[in-house]
């Protein structure tokens, strides 16, 4: 009963690799969530009932179904009409359209917070209803949840985790591996957590810093 | 495939699930809610070390994957401790720990929520700090936290769906059994999204009627 953490520094180049999958996985789920996430939003503030109800379906949806039901649903599913992707695809997608839900709402509640003046200011102008949104709309919305972002980005990399479940060897994956190989899961999964939680330390850290940077100008209002 | 088709026995199946899923989701709330809502009476005696030790296990908890944690409880404990976990008493502990961890912050940020001058009425009055937290803080933190409550019990019934990663018989592991031996995924997985779902709902709408309850006394009732 001893907690001796040095067995582990053989195994830290593998751990890393995993580490880095991860990362490179959510990296990707990011980009894939913000962009769906901006067009049910758009959806969702749409004039029209059906779009916006249909959205909302799809948020509901997905926020309301645990992530490993959807994963398996589409990692078993996808084969069976003919979509033959690897793990790692699926992982991303499923990531994506699960972090595409939350992401939406994050970004909703950024277009809803602007101000009437400023939509008025841009119609008086002459802009056209699409230049209004892809250019005025849309930035400020991005730049105002860019911290809700940084919390559905960090609920993604613990969610992440799942993708083990389905042969994807990212940090859990690999953990798993190392710890039926030394006979030490305690100390591998303490040493996990604690890898997890510096993890999304940095990154929140990353995101306040990042958040102020963006948003210098209304320094007053928003921090 | 001798067994490949779908039987009338696969639904009693999928509500055993449903059933070991809503009756493990409701033992960890209960536990996670009392241990939770003891850590935030902790922090308001502001006991030394026990108040640090008790929001650094929150963040360890809050910040890392629960499936990392169900590993270290399930193959961890029993290697290092030499006791003997079965799949549910993991379940149980992991489940109760992490629901506690986020039950903290709630009963945490809802007894702030108090005004301080409400508090040194009271104290003025002669209550003792105990009298205090039970008669004047307990009552209204209650009605604040009831909603951020709901919302993480929503979540928390999701979690569940980890346990049947390390052999539960939860609804999750009973549509992984189907899918394998119907192979018919975008049924089974529909199936238990829905069921899920369903429940999710309940979660929420049981959630709403206690605010509603627990308000009723604020509520503005009309002139």
């Amino acid at each position: 009963m001893r907690l001796d953490l040095t067995i582990l520094i053989p195994h830290l180049g593998f751990l890393a690799e995993g580490a880095l999958l991860t990362l490179e996985a959510c990296a990707l789920a990011l980009i894939g969530s913000v962009i769906l996430g901006m067009l049910v939003a758009i959806a969702r503030t749409s004039s029209s009932k059906w779009i916006s109800r249909l959205a909302f379906l799809y948020v509901d949806l997905f926020r309301n179904i645990p992530f490993i039901v959807q994963l398996f649903f589409f990692y078993y599913g996808l084969p069976e009409i003919g979509i033959y992707i690897d793990a790692f695809t699926t992982g991303v997608v499923a990531l994506s359209i699960a972090g595409g839900a939350y992401a939406s709402d994050a970004i909703r509640a950024g277009i809803l917070a602007i101000d009437n003046g400023i939509l008025e200011a841009a119609e008086v102008s002459g802009l056209s209803k699409r230049v209004t949104f892809t250019r005025i709309v849309l930035p400020i919305a991005l730049r105002t949840s860019v911290r809700p972002l940084g919390s559905v980005l960090i609920n993604m990399i613990l969610t992440s985790s799942i993708l083990s479940t389905i042969t994807l060897n990212e940090l859990t994956g690999q953990a798993k591996i190392v710890a039926s190989d030394t006979f030490r899961p305690f100390e591998v999964y303490v040493v996990l957590l604690v890898v997890y939680a510096a993890l999304t330390y940095l990154v929140s850290l990353g995101i306040t810093l990042l958040h102020r940077r963006l948003n210098r100008d209304l320094q007053e209002q928003v921090s | 495939m001798r067994f490949a088709e779908f039987t009338p026995y696969d639904i009693v199946l999928l509500l055993q699930g449903l059933g070991v899923t809503v009756g493990l989701f409701l033992i960890t709330s209960l536990i996670g809610l009392l241990v939770g809502v003891l850590w935030g009476v902790v922090r308001f005696y502001r006991i030394p070390v026990l108040m640090q030790l008790v929001t650094f296990v929150s963040e360890i908890l809050k910040n890392s994957p629960v499936l990392v944690q169900l590993f270290l409880v399930f193959f961890g404990f029993p290697a290092f401790f030499h006791v003997n976990v079965t799949p549910v008493q993991a379940a149980i502990v992991t489940l109760s720990a992490n629901t506690a961890a986020f039950v903290y912050v709630i009963a945490v940020s809802s007894i702030e929520s108090i005004g301080r001058d409400q508090v040194e009425a009271a104290r003025v009055f002669g209550l003792s700090r105990w009298q205090v937290l039970r008669h004047v803080i307990a009552p209204q933190a209650a009605a604040f936290s009831i909603g951020p409550l709901t919302a993480l019990l929503v979540n928390q019934l999701q979690v569940t769906s980890l346990i049947s990663v390390i052999g539960v018989l939860d609804l999750a592991k009973i549509g992984a059994t189907l899918n394998l031996r119907t192979l018919k995924p975008f049924i089974v997985w529909t199936a238990v999204g829905i069921l899920y779902y369903l429940a999710a709902k309940a979660v929420a709408s049981l959630g709403a009627w206690a605010e509603k309850r627990l308000r009723a006394h604020s509520a503005f009732r009309g002139l």
